[in-house]
């Protein structure tokens, strides 16, 4: 079997996005070739093809070009329910600060933050990810994949930098190998 | 400061939304007013909690649960509620603030005020890209993940064929229904009156073979405990076959087993 259809297999038959890692463990081969092959596989979809490859929420994931989402959007008619800008305010909180206590982002909005939280735990977007070991041990939450998958973004990193001019003190908790997007 | 469990005035504040907390009236330097004003004000940051002793609020409480011997469960419930808002939210207050070292200079000695304000670029910038990973589509199986994102739901999986009727569709019935109910009469820690065998029954009766909405099965008055016992019933009759469900113009309808 030649290995780009094997991949291309793979990914058609995948409906989360798939990291090279997996596919080489699947089909067994080293992880520098698959690369190669998933590089070559979107080049040639690039130019033939209705479908695009996708690198997104730390993997490869096949979708269809933007060009066809105003066809889409008629023929699966999706419900999109846009996030209030409330929502948005501490989901952009969590995002940048993660991992963050609800005090934490109650102390950057100034306001009662509960609903924006559950309402992103609902949808998957945030999700607790520890206690913070202070008193009262409050929840930690940082973000999901589905919030990678949401915004486009393949990881953390590719978060739209944050203008900051206040500086030193924001990012405290946040784990150094996601440090990157904090400070431009 | 005092705290008077008698009423002061009349209570036309909700403050958790459903029932208010008792009229137990708060007067100090930093607050004067009922208990749900001061929990209002304090939730809108309007009152420094730092200046209202909450303990003879919670004494005032105490008294208040002795006065009325526990009749009304439902504005003591409140009651704790809004006080463990406010014990919380004091306790955060109270918390030892990290003192600045003693090699930041001066100027950055006071921690400054973090503020939303930061981020309203890099919101402007994810709705962008949100809007831009719209317009891409990506092969689906269950759970979908724009499912996900839209609330449907289809995270959750029930030990049930309910067809199309998703998770979320049956909740809202069951809120719908829980919000035509009247509260229960305070009798703590009772049996329920019926088994849910004997509540099967009663609910099976009251389907009939063409689909209904819940509005229209469950009629006249009931209390909460019966709204819980009778969905409870009508879920557990769906998943033996002896109910069935279906979504019907937004609505969800149920109906009794068709016959063999």
């Amino acid at each position: 079997m030649r290995l780009d259809r094997v991949i291309e297999a793979l990914l058609f038959a995948a409906d989360t996005p798939v990291s090279a890692d997996a596919l080489a463990r699947a089909i067994g081969c080293p992880i520098y070739e698959v690369e190669e092959k998933l590089e070559n596989y979107g080049a040639r979809l690039r130019d033939t093809s209705a479908l695009q490859l996708v690198r997104i929420a730390g993997g490869y994931q096949l979708c269809t070009k933007p060009e066809y989402s105003e066809v889409l959007s008629r023929f699966l008619a999706p419900q999109n329910t846009r996030l209030s800008r409330a929502v948005l305010e501490v989901l952009a909180v969590v995002a940048y600060r993660q991992p963050v206590t609800l005090a934490e982002i109650e102390q950057v909005r100034g306001v009662d933050s509960t609903y924006g939280v559950h309402a992103l735990l609902d949808r998957r977007l945030v999700r607790e990810v520890g206690r913070k070991k202070t008193p009262g041990k409050p929840h930690l939450y940082g973000t999901t994949q589905q919030f990678l998958h949401v915004f486009k973004l393949d990881d953390l990193t590719q978060l739209p930098p944050l203008e900051l001019s206040l500086s030193q003190d924001v990012g405290d908790g946040i784990p150094s190998e996601q440090g990157a997007f904090l400070l431009e | 400061m005092s705290a008077q469990s008698a009423p002061a005035k009349v209570q036309q504040v909700s403050a958790i939304g459903v029932t208010p907390p008792p009229d137990i009236y708060v007067e100090c330097q930093a607050f004067s007013g009922s208990l749900a004003t001061l929990f209002l004000m304090v939730r809108d940051h309007k009152v420094n909690l730092l200046g209202v002793p909450l303990a003879p609020v919670c004494e005032a409480f105490a008294e208040y649960l002795i006065e009325t011997s526990g009749e009304d469960t439902e504005r003591a419930a409140s009651a704790i509620a809004v006080l463990s808002y406010l014990l919380e939210r004091k306790a955060f207050a109270l918390l030892p603030v990290e003192e600045a070292s003693s090699e930041d200079p001066p100027e950055l000695s006071e921690p400054m005020e973090p503020s939303v304000q930061e981020f309203a670029q890099v919101i402007l910038a994810l709705n962008d890209l949100a809007e831009e990973r719209g317009g891409l589509f990506f092969r689906q199986s269950r759970p979908p993940v724009q499912d996900l994102v839209d609330g449907k739901g289809g995270a959750y999986e029930l030990p049930i064929e309910i067809g199309d009727v998703t998770t979320f569709d049956l909740a809202r019935a069951f809120e719908r229904l829980v919000a035509r109910a009247i509260p229960d009469k305070p009798a703590a820690f009772r049996k329920p009156a019926r088994s849910l065998s004997e509540m099967m029954v009663v609910v099976s009766r009251a389907l009939q073979l063409e689909f209904k909405s819940l509005d229209e099965i469950v009629v006249g008055d009931f209390t909460r405990t019966e709204a819980v016992w009778w969905f409870l019933a009508l879920l557990e009759l769906i998943r033996i076959g002896q109910a069935r469900v279906r979504s019907h113009k937004g609505e969800v309808q149920f109906a009794g087993a068709a016959a063999a």
